[in-house]
């Protein structure tokens, strides 16, 4: 879906339609952008972007706060719709989906016309537009959900995959974050072509255990299949870095960064996190992580970054320095599954 | 080392020392009490590594010499013993020997240098305070303290001391307790500390009323503080208490005035119905009416109202009700000021009348 909670409000709220609108915390409070409409993003405004900053960057906005029931109903509403087509069905969040319409239940050969028929559907039912991709495989799907939003609908058939993938920039692969196309670019992978010409050795050294995964991705092969019944368990983010870190702040200021991507896949997939754990490699290899539950399940970067700055102090972090750091959050909770949610002080000012 | 003693003179020396004695210690001669014979004391300790307990009384010894019992065992004999039994003690290298009438106890000892002490304080602030007051601070506001928080400094009681004032400040990030009051303290400069949680538990029990002076001395990692023959000396926790002014509203909103026994007692009741793992309870505050409302997963549901004094506008507010409870429970007088902004501002508790006591709660999201 297009810009979905914000959509939803503005399809409720004739006032907020053609306003830059943000669902989620008010400025004055330490929450975080959930959603944003088309007209806020051009003001820079992004989901998981702290409320404050949003306000900063676009003094027009309008801060809604989210009514997770109301767009639980309407996912709800649009499951049923995929489900005339098909069941097999992994969805993402409240808003995104997978769907297999290899065989589907109205017997359309073409999945485009299957995606016409489902976007067509949804307007109806909802007033709300949504954007499709169809492919042969997860990744170029998704790639192609994201290609022409809002209102999109991209085809890629196997036979113009490799054309696309080679243009494809390094970030907007499947599981590639800032750290990691950062790294790539440093090695002067910036597109699918250049990802494809290295070797598996190659990108061994720079990806690690998944070099793998980018090296089929790369050549247009994905066989994971969808899963209607995948559940997320733990969302995690880790660096491995050129050069042993020995400097405290220097691993505090990873930690944070890594925290605040964790925080950011969180919030996107309306997650809170119950527990949250520090992994660091020494320089031996030997690997150790410590693990902290805080009482009230949490989703704020400053609030993961806190405790995994304390959890560093728990490891030999300074004493032997480190080759690698993560941070993981599991134990995760949806957060509209939690009715009350406790509010924090805030002893410090926010980071800007 | 051999000493005789009575039931009722060691009984209760080891109950002031043995309350730091972990079930789980980290090293076995924890586990034990430190006896430290003398021509005539006998000097008893326990110790968890982080707060030390130690007592001293007089006793005609007949060996002077040194040991380490284990605590829980000894304590459960002494107990078990009737209130006339007098013990006679035999410490050999490796056990201890108990008689006592026509039983016999032996007990493993460990040696007592293994046995960690707090080296005595080098030039430590010595001062003097009303042991009045400090036993009230400490009962205004420990309960807030935060337990096992990996934010280590919240796991204690913070203790601000000047020539004219006394303050103890605890929070676990939720709620926050202040407790602030004029006092006489000889004492040069001001002095802060964070005292673990521990300590403040066995202070709560050892403190009292009485209108004497305490002295305490404190050093940059330790806080020691001796009443009659017991000495008690702490670690202090070694870090930065958030600061606390900045999260304790300005005056301002709306003031409602509740019967404290009757908000208590309504509470109290509807926290039964609430959710068990979230505690929330829903106040609705309009003019001199207060509904209180809590539901749960099971879709049971409990509403109550009570009349209060309020002329602001109508608020709707979530709260965890444990930490209403806990403020109420505490705080004396008949009354209760509860000050209110909106549904995600927190809310000050005052005891009626008196401005000594803050109490800060930060509202849950309904």
């Amino acid at each position: 879906m297009d810009a979905f909670y914000a959509s939803v409000e503005q399809r409720d709220n004739p006032a907020l339609r053609g306003r830059p609108v943000a669902v989620g915390g008010r400025p004055d409070s330490r929450g975080v952008v959930a959603a944003c409409s088309y007209e806020a993003r051009q003001f820079g405004v992004h989901s998981a972007m702290s409320s404050a900053q949003a306000a900063r960057q676009c003094s027009g906005l309008v801060f809604v706060a989210p009514r997770f029931e109301v767009y639980r109903g309407i996912s709800a509403e649009i499951h049923e719709i995929f489900q005339r087509h098909t069941s097999i069905i992994e969805p993402l969040s409240l808003d995104e989906a997978y769907l297999d319409v290899t065989t589907n239940r109205m017997n359309e050969a073409s999945g485009t016309r299957v995606a016409q028929a489902l976007k067509q559907s949804i307007l109806q039912s909802t007033g709300l537009v949504a954007s499709a991709g169809v492919s042969y495989n997860k990744f170029l799907a998704k790639v192609a959900s994201d290609y022409d939003k809002p209102d999109g609908l991209c085809v890629i058939p196997p036979e113009r995959a490799q054309g696309f993938i080679d243009a494809l920039d390094i970030k907007r692969f499947y599981g590639i974050g800032k750290v990691t196309a950062a790294r790539l670019r440093n090695a002067g992978v910036h597109t699918g072509a250049d990802l494809r010409a290295q070797s598996l050795p190659g990108l061994q050294a720079l990806l690690g255990s998944s070099a793998t995964f980018y090296y089929q991705l790369a050549r247009g092969l994905d066989e994971r299949p969808v899963s209607p019944n995948r559940v997320r368990k733990s969302i995690g983010s880790e660096t491995t870095f050129n050069s042993n870190v020995t400097d405290i702040e220097q691993m505090q200021s990873i930690l944070r960064r890594l925290s605040n991507e964790v925080s950011e896949s969180l919030v996107k997939r309306e997650l809170l996190a119950g527990t949250v754990t520090i992994k660091v490699r020494y320089p031996d290899f030997t690997t150790v992580s410590r693990s902290y539950s805080p009482a009230v399940a949490l989703q704020s970067a400053s609030a993961i970054g806190e405790i995994v700055c304390m959890l560093l102090a728990r490891t030999r972090a300074v004493e032997e320095s480190v080759r690698l750091l993560g941070v993981t959050a599991s134990g995760l909770i949806a957060s509209d599954e939690i009715e009350m949610r406790q509010i924090e002080f805030r002893f410090q000012p926010d980071a800007q | 080392m051999k000493f005789s003693i009575s039931k009722n003179e060691l009984l209760p020396s080891l109950q002031q020392v043995v309350g730091v004695v972990e079930r789980k210690q980290t090293h076995e001669v924890m586990n034990n009490l430190l006896f430290e014979a003398g021509d005539d004391f006998l000097m008893i300790t326990g110790t968890d590594n982080e707060v030390e307990q130690r007592t001293r009384l007089p006793l005609i010894v007949s060996e002077p010499g040194v040991s380490t019992i284990p605590a829980r065992k000894l304590l459960d004999i002494c107990r078990s013993l009737p209130d006339t039994a007098h013990l006679d003690f035999q410490v050999s290298a490796d056990k201890a020997k108990i008689a006592t009438g026509k039983s016999r106890f032996t007990l493993a000892t460990l040696p007592a240098e293994e046995f960690p002490l707090v080296d005595a304080l080098t030039d430590p602030v010595v001062m003097s305070l009303p042991q009045k007051q400090l036993a009230k601070a400490i009962r205004m506001t420990s309960f807030a303290m935060a337990q096992q928080d990996v934010r280590y400094y919240l796991n204690g009681l913070l203790l601000e001391l000047s020539a004219d004032s006394l303050c103890c400040v605890a929070t676990d990030g939720h709620r926050l307790a202040l407790h602030r009051t004029p006092a006489e303290i000889e004492l040069a400069e001001p002095v802060t500390a964070i005292i673990p949680r521990k300590a403040i538990n066995e202070l709560s029990r050892l403190l009292d009323d009485s209108d004497s002076d305490l002295e305490i001395k404190m050093t940059a990692n330790h806080l020691q503080l001796s009443l009659g023959p017991l000495q008690m000396t702490s670690k202090l926790i070694d870090g930065k208490f958030p600061d606390y002014e900045r999260v304790i509203p300005l005056p301002g909103g709306s003031i409602a005035t509740v019967d404290r026994e009757s908000f208590k007692q309504s509470l109290a009741r509807s926290a039964i119905l609430a959710n068990e793992t979230y505690k929330g309870v829903r106040l609705s505050l309009d003019k001199n009416l207060v509904g209180i409302q809590t539901n749960n997963p099971n879709h049971e549901e409990a509403e109550d109202e009570l009349e209060i004094e309020y002329s602001g506008s109508p608020v709707q507010v979530g709260f965890n009700v444990t930490y209403l409870l806990d403020v109420l429970n505490i705080i004396d007088g008949d009354v209760a000021e509860l000050h209110l902004k909106d549904d995600a501002s927190s809310m000050v508790v005052h005891p009626g009348g008196d401005k000594q006591s803050t109490y800060v709660i930060m509202p849950m999201r309904l």
